[in-house]
């Protein structure tokens, strides 16, 4: 079966940001929100021996990702293809899988107060177009494609090596890989480590202490009326009236 | 015309005994109290508690299904699976929850502000607020229903005995806090932890009602001594024998205004009842 991924060619990069502008033309996405990023780090090392990258992020479209897990409605899910997606129908802006996200790779959109995140632009994808950043990079530096397909230029760049940016901590199967010859990945992880997913207090509330509550509540009265009521049934009526 | 101005005055010499000393009824007592009817509900009371009835279950079918994640999901997954195979997509299932919320929300709006004097304040006078008898009501009823106290024991209850303020006060106070916290959520007023902290009182709030509508639906609907109180919910009447029985103070109350206007009523018909001077003299 198909499972898109990318794969972001570090040593290509050349940190002109033109992926992150055609993204932002793209979807008209508002300052200061991205749904793909480029962020320059400080260069590595000393004179002569200098290495200059910058984190190239978007949305990793995990395997175990939290932000699905984290919608109450099912308005952000998966896809077969392995693209999470955001029904914006469907959605409440109500922020919890940016809280869960570990990435940042969501936002929500003041013009319709949706969430919104990059979708490998799947639209595209499935009338066999590149995503946006992809057709856009100067330097060929996104490679897109079936990983599952061994083929694929992404899977034979993934079997050599590039890797993920996920830690001891946090991993959630992330699926944006970094091909990375010149060993400044370590950094960029460094700075942009993931972070853990966060649950905000009301909905902890919710989950140990609110439904566990209604649930008995709630079956106590249902069946203590059934019980009522069966009793009702047992012993027979007898009108007020009588 | 004599004939039924004895008939009145009979009732009225009824009434009159039974107004100063609540007793135990002959079964003749019985049988003419349970073949008079009084007026409990208007027809706009009747219409806004059906309606509200329907609009609840929808929101609440439609509420629950809607929270799939499963450390928030309240339904079973088979539930949420019917349901979002009844509406197609679940998009469609939040849509038709919002727009059935608006208008639940705007009839109520609406009965508050044109209804405000005869409904509004009539039903936070009759049915939100406790009296003594009221307090006395729950511990007395429990006693009774286990059959270690006698009926006539209870306290006696005005238009609505306390267990059904009770659930009227959490239903009232849950339609409020639903009334703030869905559009905060629906039309996304304020920011995300806002709306995060509304999904949790809106929960609660919608549980809270769920929690009582057993009890409600099993008193009022299924409970024999009850029952009139439903076909009430119909036909807007009651039969006096109920009304004496469990709800004491408003049948007082409400004889007393039938005295009242009976004696204006014969007045002009210059007809003199003896009777009814008793009544209306305390």
């Amino acid at each position: 079966m198909t499972k898109y991924a990318m794969v972001i060619d570090m040593d290509r990069c050349v940190t002109c940001h033109a992926c992150e502008v055609a993204c932002r033309a793209h979807y008209e996405v508002p300052v200061p929100y991205y749904r793909n990023w480029v962020h320059p780090l400080p260069p590595q090392g000393v004179y002569p021996d200098i290495k200059k990258t910058s984190y190239v992020g978007l949305c990793n479209h995990c395997d175990d990702a939290p932000c699905v897990k984290a919608c109450p409605t099912g308005a952000t899910y998966k896809r077969e293809d392995g693209v999470v997606v955001v029904d914006k129908d469907l959605c409440i802006g109500c922020g919890l899988c940016i809280d869960a996200c570990p990435y940042g790779s969501r936002y929500i959109n003041p013009l319709d107060d949706k969430v919104d995140k990059c979708d490998f632009c799947i639209d595209r994808v499935l009338h066999n177009e590149e995503p946006v950043c992809v057709q856009t990079c100067i330097a060929g530096a996104r490679i897109f494609g079936d990983m599952n397909d061994p083929n694929s230029e992404v899977s034979k760049l993934i079997e050599s090596g590039a890797t993920s940016n996920f830690s001891s901590l946090v991993n959630v199967g992330p699926n944006i890989y970094y091909k990375d010859s010149r060993n400044v990945f370590p950094v960029v992880k460094a700075s942009f480590p993931p972070r853990e997913p966060i649950r905000p207090t009301p909905q902890k509330l919710w989950t140990n202490v609110v439904r566990p509550i209604m649930w008995l509540t709630i079956g106590a009265t249902f069946f203590g009326q059934l019980a009522a009521l069966a009793l009702q049934l047992f012993k027979g009526e007898s009108d007020i009236k009588e | 015309m004599d004939e039924r101005i004895n008939k009145l005055s009979e009732d009225i010499t009824l009434d009159h005994e039974l107004l100063n000393n609540p007793r135990h009824l002959t079964l003749e007592e019985k049988r003419i109290l349970a073949n008079r009817v009084m007026k409990k509900h208007g027809v706009a009371g009747v219409t806004l508690h059906w309606v509200n009835a329907g609009c609840w279950l929808f929101l609440i079918a439609t509420g629950t299904a809607l929270l799939s994640a499963s450390y928030l999901q309240f339904m079973p997954n088979w539930y949420i699976a019917i349901m979002d195979g009844i509406f197609g997509n679940r998009a469609a299932m939040l849509h038709a929850h919002i727009a059935v919320a608006v208008f639940w929300m705007s009839l109520l709006i609406f009965y508050g502000i044109f209804g405000f004097k005869n409904y509004l304040l009539e039903f936070i006078k009759n049915d939100l607020t406790f009296d003594k008898d009221d307090i006395g009501w729950l511990p007395a009823k429990a006693k009774n229903l286990i059959g270690k106290l006698s009926h006539y024991d209870i306290p006696p209850q005005g238009a609505y005995n306390a267990g059904q303020k009770a659930y009227a006060v959490v239903v009232s106070f849950s339609t409020i806090i639903l009334m703030i916290t869905g559009p905060i959520m629906a039309f996304h007023l304020g920011s995300e932890i806002i709306i995060q902290w509304a999904m949790l009182f809106h929960f609660v709030a919608a549980m809270a009602v769920v929690a009582g509508i057993f009890v409600h639906v099993y008193m009022a609907a299924l409970f024999p001594e009850e029952r009139p109180a439903f076909f009430s919910m119909i036909t807007g009447k009651v039969n006096e024998l109920y009304a004496y029985f469990f709800h004491y103070k408003w049948w007082k109350e409400i004889k007393t205004e039938e005295h009242e206007f009976f004696t204006s009523e014969l007045k002009k018909d210059k007809i003199h009842l003896p009777e009814l001077d008793e009544c209306n003299k305390k």
